[in-house]
């Protein structure tokens, strides 16, 4: 077999050479996960190294025994009597159950003292986040040591920022996660972490950004199918030095107290406030333009909408969504404005016809206030 | 062993519909298992297609997140639920009662009721499409999500189709227990079943074991959906990680449902086609009961960011199914140490599933350790993972024993060009479509997922992935013309086209109605090879 000339097997093993060292590190890398950003995280990664150096040995003796055996124990034309009908050996079973026994028993005992490092919770985190999953948005809320929301609207009620969660660098972050509707789960893959978010439950953990990665962001996504939305079920973590952090809070709690809450944007029940809507949805009956939106994948099939100033007009909205809560507000000029219209949310497939009263001309937003940060299109009445 | 003490009943074969719809014959709803199989094989394929050219590139192209989430669930259920399952199912009805010198199984209407329960519940199932969608929680189907609030009819369908398969498997395994335990050849002790059929006897008791519990759960949701019951939806007082345990107390022995008969076949073929006997039959034998035993206390690793789970005990006991598994492949290695190799299509298939299958033992490694897992859990690194196991394992090794049988069951033998090209594409394709997943999962690539974006990097593994999957799909051509023409043209097998060692091979291929008109002395767990070669060859 391999009769390939020693000249041109020379060139192939080259090429090869070439190709390794050019690709070798990244190819390398990608069987690595990500870099991790976290205490946690990096004992994690190290035990995801010794496991993986474990997992290549195993797998190269065993392949390389069974690629052997093909090549060396091929059946020859000249082979007539049959091979020893060896039926086994006990000596060899008995030792190659117990090293395998001792390789899993080493392994369990490392990810084992792993997990109560990476479980251990302090008795004092410096942080204490309240993680909402909804479908098919995050939103956060910030906690005192009295475990009460510190960031709160003029009304006294608590406020949560979609999106994005902001955390201080080098300290111990601890965070709860709580879902109104069905299972998600929290992922950040720089953390090499995930936590499910069960509905009527309650999961909570402790984690700590390095202190040198203040200033960056990392990525996190659902990682438990939730519908329909959730491949864009995603949110940002964003690390801050903690002198920003305070800074930043602190910025946070005047502002929510000196603004009306936007209507209900990323508010934890799904419902919403009835909101601050100067124009109520019943309106006058006599519209004379209707104009068409559907709902449809979490997304509305228009980015734009055209209505006629100073006249009352009819919005027909259809929510082909099925299960899944959509409604349509107004807001004045950008999609945080104030509220000049507020929809009845309705789960799909459904529909309504809106009753808008009369705007005066100018630039208008409409947003689906479930999801406040993909739902979005802009109206322009003229 | 040329010719044959009796004609070839091939007439039995050529009678028409209604006797395929009636019939109680093993073998026929053997085949007919086989057959129904392959057709959904082919249907979760092209669904399995629709995935795969969805991901090929980031935005949606073809199929918007409500279809894509229908594409995946009815994949993932139809090909574990209607293809592997049953199908492993078919060959064992096919050879169990052949293997042990029996005329049939030990109820003969009950398997064709087991049977006819199966496209049933595939057509109730499918018929979600045309209801406003077929099912789109996953295979796993997790509660709430599963609830009336979030989902259609098709949840429905789902639930009553896999209700009339879980039965049908139910009645299947009382039947193969009865009758190995009652219908063996004088002669044949239980030591000398071929190891084939001691995999269908572990799998049997744990499908009667585990399968009743999902079959109640499926229930129970039914229920919840539909008459107000608050088992698992939390809004309702009930408890969503409940669904969980029940659904993996019987998935994950469900696992070695989809495995264990491969692992038989896989033990038929190598030491035929090595020519040697299988080194360790013994160790095989308690390595087969070792893990259907252990089977049944792993469940929760797949809960393991639930934050609901004694974390330390379903990782040792996950640790520890690896043992018997590794110890069933050191012997298979063993088996071709020494031997006389004949690289036959179904040695090829075989020899697949030892490499593929072996790295679905080490990638699901990394899951047993809790902390790796949190951070590969729920991504396309499990997705490589599952499909290591249950493509290069279980349909590898049902591929090799489909080479294996078609002579029996057919009288006529595969073409072997044919069968190698589709092998090495099978082979190409499918490490080309799933090796990539392990680096998107470890780059934090979340599965089921429609869309993702185009800069987090995952473009360029993803469009290897869709390759890949076509390539699979290509091999199947070469696979499907090979049965055509084989059907019609293929070489005559005789009895015996293998010099395997089983009693199957001592009758006609195929073999006449209730089997065997006079069989060989059994003496041990070779009887052909030792009518071959007289008891000395067993010891020299
Ligand atoms: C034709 C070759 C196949 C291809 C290209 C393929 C592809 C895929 C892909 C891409 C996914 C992930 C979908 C997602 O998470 O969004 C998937 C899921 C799955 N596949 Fe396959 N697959 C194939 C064959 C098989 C076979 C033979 C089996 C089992 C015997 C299988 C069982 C599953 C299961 C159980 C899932 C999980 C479904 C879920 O998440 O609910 N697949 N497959
Ligand atoms: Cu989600």
């Amino acid at each position: 077999m391999f009769r390939t000339t020693p000249t041109r097997l020379a060139r192939v093993l080259a090429l090869a050479g070439v190709a390794a060292a050019v690709t070798g590190c990244s190819v390398i890398d990608s069987f690595y996960p990500p870099k991790a950003a976290t205490a946690q995280g990096h004992d994690i990664r190290n035990l995801y190294d010794i496991v993986f150096l474990i997992a290549a040995a195993i797998f190269f003796v065993v392949e390389g025994l069974i690629v052997y055996a093909v090549i060396r124990y091929r059946r020859h034309p000249t082979d007539t009597e049959l091979p020893p009908q060896i039926h086994g050996n006990n000596l060899i079973e008995i030792i190659w159950t117990i090293i395998p026994t001792v390789i899993v028993a080493y392994l369990f005992v490392i990810s084992w003292q792993t997990l109560n490092t990476v479980e251990a919770t302090s008795p004092n985190p410096q942080v204490h986040v309240v993680a909402i999953a909804r479908r098919f948005d995050w939103s956060f809320q910030y906690l005192g040591p009295d475990g009460q929301s510190l960031i709160r609207g003029p009304d006294g009620k608590a406020v949560s920022l979609p999106g994005t969660m902001v955390v201080p660098a080098g300290q111990t972050v601890h965070l709860s996660l709580h879902s109104p509707d069905v299972i998600h789960a929290f992922y950040v893959p720089q953390f090499l972490f995930k936590r499910d978010v069960v509905p009527g439950k309650e999961n909570t953990f402790d984690f700590m950004v390095d202190a040198t990665d203040a200033g960056q962001t990392f990525r996190g996504q659902c990682a438990e199918l939730c519908g329909i939305g959730h491949q864009g079920m995603s949110f940002e973590v964003q690390a801050k030095t903690p002198t920003e952090f305070d800074a930043w809070l602190q910025q946070q709690i005047t502002q929510a107290k000196a603004t009306p809450a936007p209507a209900a944007s990323g508010a934890p029940s799904p419902s919403g406030s009835p909101g601050a809507s100067s124009v109520t949805a019943s309106g006058p009956p006599s519209a004379q333009v209707t104009l068409d939106l559907t709902a449809k994948n979490v997304a509305f099939d228009k980015d734009s909408l055209e209505a006629p100033a100073n006249q009352p007009f009819d919005i027909k909205f259809t929510n082909a969504d099925q299960a899944t809560q959509h409604n349509v507000d107004i807001h004045k000029d950008s999609p945080t404005g104030a509220v000049v219209f507020d929809g009845e949310v309705i789960t799909g497939p459904d529909s309504r016809l809106y009753a808008v009263n009369p705007l005066p001309a100018g630039k208008y937003s409409f947003v689906c206030k479930v999801h406040p940060t993909t739902m979005i299109g802009t109206l322009t009445v003229r | 062993m040329a010719t044959t003490a009796l004609h070839p009943a091939v007439p039995a074969y050529r009678s028409g519909l209604y006797e395929w719809i009636t019939t109680t014959d093993h073998k026929k709803i053997g085949i007919l298992y086989v057959v129904n199989s392959l057709l959904f094989f082919f249907l979760a394929g092209l669904l399995a297609l629709g995935v795969r050219a969805e991901l090929a590139q980031p935005k949606i192209q073809f199929f918007a997140p409500d279809v894509y989430n229908q594409l995946f669930t009815m994949h993932g259920t139809v090909m574990i639920f209607l293809f592997i399952i049953p199908i492993l199912a078919g060959f064992a009805n096919y050879v169990v009662p052949l293997q042990i010198g029996a005329p049939d199984m030990a109820f003969p209407r009950i398997n064709a009721l087991s049977f006819w329960m199966l496209p049933l519940g595939g057509i109730l199932m499918f018929t979600g499409f045309f209801t406003g969608g077929a099912a789109a929680e996953g295979w796993t189907g997790y509660s709430p999500l599963a609830q009336r609030a979030y989902s259609g009819t098709g949840t429905d369908l789902w639930a009553v189709g896999l209700i009339l398969i879980g039965t049908s498997s139910i009645l299947g395994a009382v039947n193969f227990l009865t009758t190995i335990f009652k219908m063996r050849a004088p002669g044949l002790t239980m030591f000398r079943l071929p190891i084939l059929v001691w995999t269908v006897l572990v799998t049997s008791v744990l499908v009667l074991m585990a399968t009743p519990v999902f079959t109640s759960a499926l229930i129970m949701l039914f229920i919840d959906r539909n008459y107000g019951g608050h088992f698992f939806d939390p809004a309702t007082g009930g408890n969503a990680i409940l669904w969980q345990n029940v659904f993996w107390f019987y998935s994950h022995p469900a696992v070695y449902v989809m495995v264990l008969p491969a692992m038989g076949m896989v033990s038929e073929i190598l030491p035929v086609f090595s020519r040697k006997p299988l080194f360790g039959y013994k160790a095989f034998v308690f390595a087969t009961a070792g893990i259907g035993a252990l089977g049944f206390s792993v469940w929760a690793h797949h809960m393991f960011t639930t934050g609901s789970v004694f974390l330390p005990f379903f990782s040792l006991m996950t640790f520890l199914i690896a043992v018997p598994t590794g110890v069933k492949m050191f012997n298979w290695v063993a088996t071709l140490f020494r031997g006389q190799l004949i690289f036959s299509t179904p040695m090829l298939f075989a020899l697949g599933f030892l490499t593929m299958f072996l790295i679905g033992g080490i990638n699901g490694a990394f899951s047993a350790a809790v902390p790796v897992d949190f951070a590969l859990h729920d991504t396309y690194w499990v997705v490589a993972h599952l499909h290591y196991v249950l493509f290069g394992g279980s349909v590898f090794g049902m591929f090799a024993g489909l080479y294996y049988w078609f002579p029996k069951m057919t009288g006529r033998l595969l073409d072997e060009t044919l069968g190698k090209i589709h092998f090495v594409l099978m082979f190409v394709g499918f490490n080309l479509t799933f090796f990539p997943m392990h680096m998107l999962g470890l780059m934090g690539m979340p599965r089921r997922v429609a869309d993702y974006s185009a800069a987090a990097g995952w473009s360029e593994l993803n469009l290897l992935a869709t390759i890949g999957g076509f390539t699979i799909a290509t091999s199947m051509l070469p696979f499907l013309w090979n049965v055509m023409i084989s059907l019609r043209n293929g070489e005559p097998a005789g009895d015996d086209p293998w010099e395997a060692n089983t009693l199957e091979w001592a009758t006609s291929s195929p073999p006449p109605p209730y089997n065997f008109d006079h069989l060989p002395e059994i003496r041990s767990e070779r009887p052909l090879f030792d009518l071959r070669h007289g008891r000395a060859g067993n010891h020299a």
